[in-house]
């Protein structure tokens, strides 16, 4: 297929975590507001007056001042951010909205809290308490904590409106960029997609880290070349995989997966669309900030959530995501360390090929991808074992008796 | 003539040849020589008895020999860690020790098997869980081991904190036992139906309300956490099997091993409901969801906010916790009792008054008679536990054996060179350390982090007070309250060091503790810029294989000669071998 519209300006811009686009909005007086993770609302910093930032530290390579502070024994995402922050990559950031998740991204936002390291004046870190359940008392909880440790920090710092004429302006707003990004990512259902998973996770991040104001109309301009996409004569691909797991802001990791045969047709993982991407919807009587904390705890498929019911539905979710994108397997990543992964991608890899027939590929990675040889061969042979179960079905249903009769 | 062996083996002996040998040999001998040599012997050993010091001799065999001279790694079998024999301790802590800890233990773990429930089950129990028939006879050995060297109002004051932890793990196991549908043909007992499982980190004070006419056992406590602190082999099975189905090695090795109980099916089944909490990690969270597949059951997740000195998270903390309330009534039918409450709170009250005195005599004074292993493991137990009756008369005993240590000024610890605060989760397999280093280095651990926790009275005046203290008291619940949920509480180091007048910290560094790792480098940072002699203790909770006891001696061993530059108080404690022991 051809380059899409804006895909190598929007590669550029995920080269650098102060890119072109943050260093515009800061120019117009806005207010750059880092965060790590989907329970941080990203609505909520992108009130008039700011814009988001969802962290990421591209290029690293081995970092070892972030390895003095946080041993070599923890996710490397939350060392590779640290040593980011220690080499000054985030000085343009004018606060640190950090959430009590999990606990590396925790402690690495710490670190921002108690040293020195931004070297911005204004710079503050202030925590939300996020709950471990969906119900109505976790949401009340979260509301507050999103009223004490979001919006109040934002006026008395900042002068933001956090009114809910403000609040409802900003849903709008992001609304309008779900829904570019889902119809963007609704390409990935063709039975023959026109959008690698590259190319979306490429517009996916690029939407997470750069002002929205300012890539809004470069999505609908990528949403119009892609109605008009036609996709390769003769693709690539060998077959399609749902990507779930842990933390992944890394482009060329999806890349590698696609090398070797799979296309990535979903991105349910922690800097992904599913969930992410999905409009927040206000109820006649809501107050908005009741929506978002219903929202962003209610969309959520993090394992941290403890409840029965919840555990139990993350895998019915993820089997139903495999059929509607009509996926043939699920490549489960976590990320080194990462605890809460490592226990959901084991039970994960046990229950989805035994109660749903789902095949699964389940792999360990860092956040800078050393170990690419090990993965190459790991997809490959994912990928052969798929076209081999593909074809003893053929084979299978050739070979029933009605099939044999017609042949005769 | 001819000699058959064993082994049909034809010897040909000849009697006369054999006579003229000896003749020959005898005729040899140097008699002369002989006698002067036996002469010379006599003499050095009455030159021996002339200088033999009486007095010494019957005050080392009364007294027990004085700390320097007593040699206590000659007490091992090489290479096992196992006794040869235990020490002389003096005549009258020998006789203690043999009556009231030896004697009085063994006699009551064959009493409190019938106190507790019946024969049959225990059998049962025994052969059916690994973790019950590898550890139960090794208990006297862990008494051995952390009373090694103690002497007088601690050696007392300590072995009765063992002695009511031994009997609390009798009556749960026999308790679990007894309503374990794996041991009574898959069938639910009327037992099964009045037990409620929780989670080892769900503390037992939430049960209260129905103290009276249900029993909530811990389903881990005694599993793994107990059996792993007296024989560190037992956990290492689970552990393994938690990596079998594809688990990585490195999440916290605790949870690894509680989960493991469940992928090898050695859990107990005693209980309709269970309850999960989010003590304290990513690890715990995670290990709750994957046993919820196993145990496939009703099941309540009270998670407290981990944030917890917002006061804005206290309303969300009680309503969880009236939300499992709400739960255990509608599984179980039973209504919820004020009254109980009222009653397990104020006499667990009692219990931490008593925890506040310990630790002002520990922090103020050189008389207290409690050793580091026996405070932590105790404090742990049963502030995890709740109210229990053996409890209160432990602490009646170590009250008397306070009290008259303060009163006399009995110093248990006279060889103290510094007073340590251990910070951080310890390693289960070596929680005894504090003595060796004791004995060996005179570092004597005061107090530790796990100790600390739970500092909450429980108000009973009203309802809304008492939901309130009881949120408080469970958010400090262990980890949460230091290893994760903000570093304003790790730090809380400074002050405790301050309040406990200690001047070192042993910092357990738990390798696969995300949350102590990742502040790593900052507590490196104030340790220098606070002048504080910190020695780091790698270790890997209940997993001996990542750092062996014998490599923690040998950290705290380096440290105290190359930075120290200290001299051993036993040196025979420097070195040894306890791969193998229990």
């Amino acid at each position: 297929m051809r380059d899409l519209k804006h895909i190598i300006e929007f590669e550029q811009l995920l080269e650098e975590a102060n890119n072109d686009l943050v260093r515009q909005a800061k120019a117009e007086g806005k207010r750059a507001l880092g965060y790590t993770c989907y329970f941080m609302p990203e609505v909520l910093l992108d009130l008039p007056g700011c814009f988001s930032v969802r962290l990421r530290a591209p290029r690293s390579t081995s970092p070892d001042m972030a390895t003095y502070y946080m041993s070599n024994r923890t996710c490397m995402y939350g060392r590779c951010l640290l040593e980011r922050a220690l080499e000054g990559g985030f000085n343009f950031l004018d606060a640190q909205m950090a959430t009590e998740t999990c606990t590396v991204t925790c402690r690495f936002q710490e670190h921002l809290q108690m040293m020195d390291i931004i070297q911005n004046p204004d710079f503050f870190c202030e925590f939300t308490d996020v709950p471990f359940k969906k119900n109505e008392n976790s949401i009340e909880h979260f509301m507050g904590q999103l009223e004490a440790h979001v919006l109040k920090p934002l006026r008395e710092h900042f002068g933001i409106d956090t009114s809910d004429a403000a609040m409802l302006k900003a849903i709008e707003e992001h609304n309008e960029v779900c829904r570019l990004i889902n119809e963007i990512g609704s390409y990935r259902k063709l039975d023959i997609p026109t959008i690698t998973g590259r190319e979306f996770q490429i517009v996916q991040l690029v939407s997470l880290t750069c002002p929205k104001y300012l890539i809004i109309d470069k999505l609908r301009e990528i949403l119009a070349d892609l109605k008009k996409r036609k996709p390769d004569k003769k693709p690539a691909w060998r077959c399609k995989v749902v990507l779930a797991g842990s933390e992944d802001d890394d482009p060329d990791f999806t890349k590698l997966i696609e090398e070797c045969g799979a296309l990535v047709v979903a991105d349910r993982h922690c800097y992904g669309s599913m969930p992410g991407r999905e409009e927040i919807v206000v109820k006649e009587g809501e107050s908005p900030l009741h929506a978002i904390a219903a929202h962003y705890l209610n969309t959520s498929e993090c394992p941290r959530f403890m409840e029965q019911h919840t555990m139990r539905e993350r895998k019915e979710k993820l089997a139903q995501t495999v059929k509607e994108y009509k996926a043939d397997g699920i490549i489960i990543e976590q990320m080194k360390f990462c605890e809460y992964w490592s226990y959901e991608r084991t039970i994960d890899t046990i229950i989805l090929p035994r109660d749903y027939g789902i095949p699964v590929c389940s792999i360990e990675k860092e956040y800078v991808n050393n170990a690419i040889g090990q993965l190459r061969t790991r997809f490959q042979a994912f990928v052969e074992s798929i076209e081999i179960k593909r074809l003893a079905a053929r084979n299978q249903e050739e070979n029933t008796p009605e099939k044999q009769e017609d042949m005769a | 003539m001819i000699f058959k062996t064993f082994e049909a083996k034809e010897i040909e002996l000849k009697p006369k040849e054999l006579l003229k040998a000896l003749g020959q040999k005898l005729k040899e001998t140097d008699y002369k020589a002989k006698a002067a040599a036996i002469k010379e012997k006599a003499a050095g050993a009455a030159e021996k008895l002339k200088n033999l010091d009486a007095k010494k001799l019957v005050s080392d065999f009364w007294n027990g020999k004085p700390h320097e001279e007593r040699r206590l790694g000659d007490l091992y079998i090489p290479g096992t860690g196992l006794y040869k024999h235990r020490e002389w301790r003096g005549v009258k802590d020998t006789l203690y020790y043999f009556n009231m800890i030896w004697l009085y233990n063994y006699a009551h773990m064959v009493t409190d098997i019938m106190k507790y429930g019946n024969l049959p089950d225990f059998i049962k129990g025994t052969l059916r869980y690994r973790w019950m028939g590898q550890t139960y006879l090794t208990v006297m050995h862990w008494f051995d081991r952390g009373m090694e060297g103690m002497r007088g109002p601690a050696l007392r004051g300590s072995a009765w904190h063992y002695r009511g932890m031994t009997s609390e793990t009798i009556r749960q196991f026999q308790a679990m036992f007894a309503s374990d549908k794996k041991l009574h043909g898959g069938v639910a007992n009327d037992l099964w139906k009045k037990h409620i499982a929780h989670n080892e980190t769900v503390s037992g004070c939430i049960f209260y309300p129905w103290r009276d006419v249900l029993d909530d056992v811990p389903l881990e406590m005694i599993p793994y956490f107990v059996t792993c602190h007296v024989n560190n082999h037992t956990v290492l099975n689970y552990i393994d099997a938690a990596q079998s189905i594809g688990l990585p090695a490195d999440p916290c090795p605790m949870c690894q091993a509680e989960y493991g109980i469940f992928v090898l099916d050695d859990y107990p089944d005693y209980a309709p409901i269970m309850i999960t909490s989010n003590e304290a990690c990513d690890g715990s969270v995670a290990t709750s969801i994957l046993q919820d597949w196993f145990l496939n059951r009703p099941l309540f997740a009270m998670p407290q906010p981990m944030r917890y000195d917002d006061p804005l998270v206290q309303k969300h903390c009680q309503k969880e916790i009236e939300a499992c309330w709400k739960f255990v009534e509608e599984q179980m039918g039973i209504p919820f009792s004020w009254d109980q409450y009222v009653k397990y709170a104020e006499s667990f009250n009692k219990l931490t008054e008593f925890e506040h005195e310990k630790w002002d005599v520990a922090a103020n004074t050189d008389y207290y008679p409690i050793n580091g292993v026996a405070q932590a493991l105790y404090r742990i137990y049963y502030s995890q536990d709740g109210d229990r009756p053996i409890w209160h008369e432990v602490d009646k005993h170590v009250r008397k054996i306070m009290e008259n240590s303060v009163e006399k000024k009995i110093n248990s610890f006279p060889k103290t060179r510094h007073r340590v605060i251990a910070w951080s989760c310890a390693p289960l397999y070596y929680s005894n350390w504090c003595t060796w280093a004791y004995n060996c280095w005179g570092l004597n651990c005061v107090i530790n982090m796990d100790s600390l926790m739970f500092d909450q009275m429980l108000r009973t005046d009203t309802y809304e007070h008492a939901l309130e203290d009881l949120a408080w008291f469970n958010e400090k619940a262990p980890m949460r309250a230091m290893a994760v949920g903000g570093h304003e509480h790790i730090f809380q180091l400074w002050e405790y060091m301050e309040r406990f007048n200690c001047d070192m910290v042993v910092m357990y560094d738990q390798l696969q503790c995300k949350g102590m790792q990742g502040i790593h480098g900052m507590f490196e940072d104030e340790f220098r810029k606070r002048n504080i002699h910190a020695i780091w203790v790698p270790h890997a909770l209940p997993d001996k294989r990542t750092v062996s006891r014998r490599e923690i001696r040998q950290i705290i061993n380096d440290y105290m000669t190359t930075v120290m530059h200290e001299e051993p108080l036993d040196p025979t404690l420097v070195d040894f071998e306890d791969g193998d022991s229990w």
